[in-house]
């Protein structure tokens, strides 16, 4: 009986697979992030770009940019946070449905940016000062793919694998 | 690749159409034609003789020099159709910095004068609508003064 | 109880006329940057229109008066990150001008033919989210290609795509090669025949003609009293250019014109920025055939600069209009004042009354039409 199951196994193996269910939500999760359009300053160029057709977010799954947050999945985070903008990001992260993530995108959505010197009044020094953060982008501002990397990292977060191999430098 | 020195203004001459004397200036030195220092007081007819030559309102820069107790404003106006750059300048005491708002004249006045409120925390006296442009809503500093403190 | 027609008139008669708060922003795929903008609508129409400014504001005024002059050139690219290098150009222009130190010729060339450049990779942003904002998504993907081509270029000679800090004060600090000379010759030769392309697209579509045409007019008197500058007052009859009129750095070599239109609706202001794109066209085919040789960098530099007291001022013609840096210095190494006099707040401003009884798509369209980056605003 053991052996007739495991011959079963074997013949259905090219069509049929098992897995676990949160293996494969968040294999679904991870392939398609959806992101909330929150370009702040000039990383938001380069998140265009990454949308665009050279460097094409859609290979990924991820070029639905949404205006509304209730649909949305991963908050990327480009460009400065301001004191005066504080209270509207952190709404905004509340009113994404779980499960959500967050990207800080360029130097400024990390720490502050360029924007930190002694005396300033209104920069906040890093979205993590706000919301934790899953995946940090440096940059000023990042290539987009250095962009396109983070969001594989997410992946790589999401699912435990990377979906693609990573580029060796010639 | 020289500069224009000092476009014809078309029309009567600038200088006998304006109430307050102005002098002309070294154009590619310090980038603008003609200068004039008045009174706080003289700040809203020198808006309105210009306007009424056709110029129109740059912007206004305040400067404050924390030594002489005194704040300087700025205001630059431009001819749409020849160039012509116009530079008017007024100072105010620190202590209590007072001056007409020339919004009903500029209507483009109404965002400088907010901007210049909110770095100096210098009043307008007859502005509309003189809360917080670029800071929060609550902000009561003025950061772009020499004794700020964050 | 409602017994007949007559009676249900009466009542809507004297129903009260209420408008609502709409807030639109800061959030919001349409402001192009964070823009709050309170609206005050009747129905679908808007009584008033309140810009709301500061979500964005970076304090780079005040970072200005606490670092030397050398060290300000990264934030002057992040103003308006769209076209950065000619805001550079500005602030290095005015302390040139101020401390007369002569740029050589090489370096004045470069710098028209790099800004130009950066102006026709502004105008293609531009046009591919003006078209995202009024529901056109592919001209945007075309847009952000040919974009592409031009931030090669760039990136080859400054190392950078986005915010450039390429311009020294004195001149360049590196020189463009032979691959950067004939990559811009062959994007001119490709560029041309896309903007004939898109001309034909998107220019001559129906549905853009009807979403722009009539709509937004701003008269030449309300962009004199507000002060705007750029495509907004050329769309409106007035050829102000700070390149012609205050003809700065290499400018006046060239052959280019003005385009100008009439109407002062939002077809004008976009009919002015593409055919600006053509002359600029113009300006880089003419900067490189003309390109002098010789040094790239002012000789005697001095490490530590310091400006004579008093103030200085010097503008330029950025892709949004006009951008004015006015230095003030009281003989140290550090300025005392930095004041940006930038576009798109004199731009914005008169969207208050320019929006008042519109649509709000109509007004969406002119809020576009206008080009606004926001940290231009704020700074």
């Amino acid at each position: 009986m053991e052996a007739q199951n495991d011959q079963i196994l074997k013949d259905c193996a090219p069509f049929v697979r098992f897995g676990k269910l949160d293996e494969l939500l968040d294999l679904g999760r991870a392939n398609s992030l959806w992101p909330l359009t929150f370009g702040l300053a000039c990383c938001a160029i380069e998140m265009m770009a990454a949308g665009a057709s050279r460097f094409d977010l859609a290979r990924f799954g991820a070029e639905v940019f949404r205006p509304s947050p209730r649909q949305a999945d991963v908050m990327i985070v480009a460009g400065t946070i301001n004191k005066k903008m504080a209270a509207a990001v952190k709404t905004l992260y509340d009113q994404m449905p779980e499960p959500k993530w967050v990207i800080a995108m360029g130097n400024c959505a990390i720490s502050g940016g360029p924007f930190v010197f002694p005396g300033q009044y209104a920069v906040v020094e890093g979205v993590d000062k706000l919301f934790p953060v899953d995946v940090y982008i440096p940059g000023c501002p990042p290539r987009p793919e250095a962009l396109i990397e983070g969001l594989l990292k997410l992946e790589e977060k999401l699912t435990g694998k990377r979906r693609w191999p990573v580029v060796k430098p010639e | 690749m020289a500069a224009p020195v000092f476009p014809p203004l078309p029309g009567p001459d600038l200088l006998s159409l304006c109430s307050f004397p102005l002098e002309v200036a070294d154009y590619a030195l310090k980038g603008y034609h003609l200068n004039a220092i008045v009174s706080p007081d003289q700040v809203l007819n020198a808006a309105a003789d210009l306007d009424r030559a056709g110029l129109a309102l740059d912007t206004i820069t305040g400067v404050d020099w924390l030594v002489e107790g005194q704040m300087e404003v700025v205001y630059d106006y431009f001819h749409p159709n020849t160039g012509l750059r116009a530079v008017v300048r007024t100072k105010v005491p620190r202590a209590n910095p007072v001056l007409p708002s020339i919004s009903q004249v500029f209507p483009g006045a109404n965002w400088h004068e907010r901007e210049t409120h909110d770095f100096f925390g210098i009043e307008f006296a007859g502005h509309p609508n003189l809360a917080p442009f670029l800071l929060p809503e609550d902000a009561t500093y003025h950061p772009l003064r020499k004794d700020f403190i964050a | 109880m409602i017994a007949n027609e007559e009676q249900a008139s009466a009542l809507v008669r004297q129903a009260p006329q209420e408008t609502f708060v709409l807030n639109l922003g800061p959030q919001h795929p349409a402001t192009h940057g964070v823009l709050r903008v309170k609206l005050t609508m009747d129905g679908e129409f808007i009584t008033r229109a309140e810009p709301v400014c500061g979500y964005i504001h970076r304090m780079q005024e005040k970072m200005g008066e606490n670092r030397p002059y050398a060290q300000f050139l990264p934030n002057t690219s992040r103003i308006d990150y769209l076209s950065a290098m000619t805001y550079t150009h500005a602030f290095v222009g005015a302390v040139e001008r101020a401390a007369k130190i002569q740029v050589p010729p090489r370096a004045e060339y470069i710098r028209v033919l790099t800004s130009e450049l950066n102006r026709i990779s502004s105008h293609l942003v531009w046009w591919g989210a003006f078209l995202l904002d009024l529901g056109g998504f592919t001209p945007l993907l075309y847009a952000f290609d040919d974009r592409e081509k031009i931030l090669d270029l760039l990136e080859g000679i400054t190392g950078a795509r986005l915010t450039y800090a390429y311009f020294r004060i004195g001149g360049l600090y590196n020189d463009v090669d032979d691959a950067f000379l004939t990559g811009t010759r062959a994007f001119v030769q490709h560029m041309r025949p896309r903007l004939k392309m898109y001309r034909e697209l998107v220019t001559e579509n129906i549905i853009l003609r009807k979403r722009l045409d009539g709509i937004g007019p701003i008269s030449r008197e309300m962009c004199r009293k507000y002060g705007a500058t750029g495509p907004v007052i050329r769309g409106s009859g007035v050829p102000y250019d700070v390149r012609k009129c205050e003809s700065y750095s290499a400018y006046s070599d060239f052959d280019f014109e003005i385009p100008c239109y009439r109407e002062g609706d939002s077809m004008a202001r976009y009919l002015v920025r593409l055919e600006e794109i053509a002359q600029s066209l113009r300006i880089i085919e003419q900067a490189m055939d003309k390109l002098p040789a010789g040094p790239v960098m002012a000789e005697k530099v001095p490490r530590v600069l310091k400006l004579p007291a008093g103030d200085y001022c010097y503008a330029v013609e950025a892709a949004r209009g006009r951008f004015m840096v006015r230095l003030v210095s009281d003989n140290k190494e550090i300025p005392y004042r930095v004041k940006l006099r930038t576009p798109c707040l004199s731009n914005l401003s008169l969207f208050e009354e320019a929006s008042q009884g519109m649509l709000l798509p109509d007004a969406l369209a002119l809020m576009g039409s206008l080009d606004l980056v926001i940290p231009d605003i704020d700074r």
